[in-house]
């Protein structure tokens, strides 16, 4: 038997912060709830506004509470049908959104994308078009193709989420790693932190989302890598109108020095192929996230990856497990940021959201 | 077989270029004959001016894709020739990236026998390939397809990559009196390219399709054609749909040196940036600051529309503000001669798939003129100039062997074209007589609507 006291992580680790009005009571059906949830699909982080930021935020703390109680399971979303449909192999991001509908009660249809007739050259519109025809309420897909998740939802009559297009975005990922730094650091605050993104940036939908949510929440942002893999960050960071500021840098020292924060991205070894790298060793040496160069961060520095890692590359073994490494802990969230989502796009369905 | 045109009187405001003239005139065409131009003065002009009635010579495309023979699914030669007509163009040079390539003297023939049956009097010209089959492996058979009448020799689409086929087909096509017209781009810069690199690219997460690609490839072009006129001095070397300020000074400085070389400038690249991938849908001149840098269309509020539309995937990409504030520049300043629509009609099924999937290019003949007048409204640009770069401009282009000469000649067949400046339209697919729907322009107004189009004294377009 399972009780609350066994599973003091889950209890205890959720933020404290105060709960404002309107986060939805996720035991019951979104459309009974009034919630401030505008966008019918969520497709980007662009533009999601501080104020939207903190309600999927709170709102995924009120998943952590379903996630810790025995049955980690609610009736909010039964009879919702959610298709999952991935032409990239993954398996974190995909089991978690799998794992996610159904704590909400959700019927979940995976497609892998070889073994359906996507691989006879079936179009995305006519794929997208047949799985609503299949009654699907809320399509989640990953793509190769940078905005293919636009398309979708242009032909899609209900939600589409985006679990990961291309380099563009990865809006599950960023506000998983927004709500796992807030659990995590002290006041649940971003503010002027220092967070280093540390890797390949050039090719990372997770960079990029990143750089919309944690900039949004006031932290102190830096983008670190060999020059190669910078290619056009520069050209960004030098418009951070509207509050969207932050640093590039080749220089790992320089990002690393008192750094609250650093995410390693994973590097891939096709980037040696197309010319980008020397090799995997001289990245590690010169990049690799170990202790000895996270000596120069904070000594409460949070470590993180998106994962899959490259242990020994972009990663040291050993910082993975290091205590300050808060990995497992990003899957964790995943879940409850996941079923977060679900259940607000949900209720804009019924409430009529828009964008 | 459209109508001969006859007992017309058109008064307006006429903009002629050839005799360098602008005025208020009435016009008079009787049994298909410019029969007479009378400039009004005094209280005969009244009324007339720049910004109500147009009257101009029938516009000159150097660049159009009309798809014939191979996908007709996406143009034909009849359809591109009404959409033309219905764009004010009396004059289109069609590219040879067909299928099979325009490369020989019989599929030259097929485009002429398909342009005489569609009973269109807009006028066809034909640009034959530089080398077999546009594979960039050997010479084209150049003086047969000369003998045939083709007025410049392109692979376009693609550029020459060989250097050295670049510098024998510049040299073959000079001695026969007629240029090349290269596609400037480094491929081994644009592998996978999505959209032009910087700032919008990067955000969108789109591969980066960098203006060293251009602007490289200009540079070789004219460093080729500096070695080929030393021997050929009749070579000619007109580079297209040029898009960045880097490869516009490269053009300027082999002007300033003498060299035979001429560019020309889309009206894609003129009027529209990168932002519109982004969901912006302002012109190129309202996306610029006042010191000449581009705006944040995510700090501005300016994203209206859903980003990724791939009717806004095109080679060369659209470029920053600044590149397109330079192709303007250049129109005004003479180093860009032309104004080429690079039309390029594409189906719905090449269209309506991943953005990095679909492929390049805009239906843009029925639109040029316009993004051309809203660059003059803006005042960018002025009225003379515009119509200029829009026939005198590419006739230049082509030289006196191809015969286009526009102008309001009295006694020859009306060639001309009348436009309701302060009108608007809305673009649409039904409105579009092009079947390529693929334009980023759908759904918004613009101003300046063609009411009539006349080429070669027969009525190619009228509007109801």
């Amino acid at each position: 038997m399972t009780t609350e006291a066994d599973r003091p992580e889950a209890a205890s680790s959720g933020p404290s912060f105060p709960v404002p009005a309107g986060v939805p009571v996720v035991d019951a059906p979104p459309e009974t709830q009034a919630v401030a949830w505008r966008h019918r699909h969520l497709l980007d982080v662009d533009g999601m506004t501080r104020p939207e930021l903190e309600l999927v935020m709170h709102t995924t703390d009120a998943m952590r509470e379903v996630l810790a109680r025995p049955i980690p399971k609610v009736p909010a979303l039964r009879g919702t049908n959610v298709t999952i449909l991935f032409y990239e192999a993954s398996t974190r991001t995909r089991v978690s959104f799998e794992v996610a509908a159904k704590n909400l009660s959700c019927d979940v249809v995976n497609i892998a994308a070889a073994s359906s007739s996507v691989s006879k050259g079936e179009s995305l519109v006519d794929t997208v078009r047949t799985i609503e025809a299949l009654g699907a309420d809320m399509l989640v897909m990953r793509h190769g193709v940078s905005g293919a998740p636009y398309l979708a939802a242009e032909v899609f009559g209900g939600a589409v989420l985006n679990g990961g297009d291309g380099w563009h975005a990865h809006p599950s990922q960023a506000l998983l790693d927004l709500y796992t730094l807030r659990s995590r650091l002290p006041g649940g605050s971003l503010e002027g932190r220092k967070v280093v993104i540390l890797g390949d940036a050039l090719h990372s939908r997770v960079a990029r989302s990143n750089i919309w949510t944690l900039t949004a929440m006031g932290a102190d942002l830096w983008i670190c890598g060999p020059s190669t893999l910078l290619r056009g960050y520069e050209a960004w960071a030098a418009h951070g109108a509207a509050g969207r500021r932050f640093t590039v840098t080749s220089d790992a020292g320089a990002a690393l020095r008192d750094a609250d924060v650093v995410m390693a991205l994973r590097i891939q070894k096709e980037r040696m192929a197309s010319g980008l790298l020397p090799s995997l060793r001289e990245y590690a040496a010169r990049y690799g996230l170990t202790q000895e160069r996270l000596r120069a961060a904070s000594p409460d520095v949070v470590v993180m990856h998106p994962g899959p890692m490259n242990e020994g590359v972009e990663i040291a073994a050993d910082v993975a497990v290091d205590p300050r490494s808060v990995i497992t802990q990003q899957v964790t969230n995943g879940v409850a940021v996941r079923m977060a989502l679900l259940y607000l796009l949900a209720g804009a369905r019924h409430g009529g959201g828009n964008a | 077989m459209s109508d001969l045109a006859d007992g017309l009187t058109l008064r307006g405001w006429v903009v002629d270029p050839a005799s360098g003239r602008e005025g208020a005139a009435e016009i008079a065409v009787s049994g298909g004959v410019l029969e007479r131009v009378s400039w009004l003065e005094g209280t005969a002009a009244d009324g007339i001016g720049p910004d109500g009635t147009l009257i101009l010579p029938g516009l000159v495309d150097l660049h159009a894709h009309f798809r014939e023979p191979g996908n007709e699914d996406a143009e034909t030669v009849a359809t591109g020739l009404a959409a033309a007509a219905h764009g004010g163009f009396t004059t289109v040079c069609l590219m040879p990236n067909t299928t099979p390539a325009i490369d020989e003297p019989g599929v030259v023939a097929r485009v002429r026998a398909a342009a005489a049956v569609s009973g269109s009097p807009v006028r066809v010209l034909v640009h034959g390939a530089v080398t077999v089959g546009r594979k960039g492996e050997t010479l084209a058979p150049m003086g047969e397809l000369a003998d045939a009448g083709v007025v410049g020799f392109s692979d376009d689409g693609a550029p020459v990559q060989a250097a050295a086929l670049l510098h024998n087909a510049l040299a073959y096509a000079g001695a026969l009196g007629l240029p090349v017209i290269d596609h400037p781009e480094d491929p081994s810069l644009t592998g996978g390219a999505e959209a032009s690199e910087g700032y919008v690219a990067t955000v969108l997460g789109l591969r980066g399709w960098p203006v060293a690609a251009e602007a490289g490839a200009v540079a070789r072009a004219i460093a080729v054609l500096a070695d080929v006129v030393r021997d050929v001095p009749a070579a000619r070397l007109h580079l297209t749909h040029v898009s960045a300020a880097a490869s516009l000074a490269h053009v300027r400085a082999a002007k300033a040196a003498g060299l035979p070389v001429t560019c020309d400038v889309t009206p894609h690249h003129l009027g529209l940036t990168d932002e519109w991938i982004a969901g912006s849908r302002r012109w190129a001149w309202e996306a610029i600051d006042g010191d000449g840098s581009a705006r944040d269309p995510w700090a501005d509020g300016s994203l209206v529309a859903a980003p990724f539309d791939t009717s806004l995937r095109v080679n060369p990409p659209l470029r920053s503000a600044e590149d397109a504030a330079a192709c303007l520049a250049a129109l005004v300043g003479g180093t860009a001669d032309a104004i080429g629509t690079d039309h390029a009609p594409h189906t719905e099924v090449d269209k309506h798939v991943e953005f990095g999937w679909a492929a390049n290019g805009i239906s843009g003949i029925e639109t040029a003129l316009a993004i051309v007048l809203a660059a003059v409204d803006a005042g960018g640009l002025s009225l003379a100039r515009a119509v200029e770069a829009l026939t005198t401009g590419p006739a230049r282009v082509l030289g006196p062997s191809a015969g286009v000469v526009p102008g309001l000649r009295v006694g020859e067949p009306a060639d001309l074209v009348v436009v309701e400046r302060a009108a608007t339209w809305t673009v649409t697919a039904e409105a579009l007589r092009s079947k390529g729907k693929n334009s980023p322009l759908l759904g918004r107004e613009l101003r300046g609507v063609v009411r009539l189009t006349l080429a070669g004294g027969r009525v190619a377009y009228a509007a109801d």
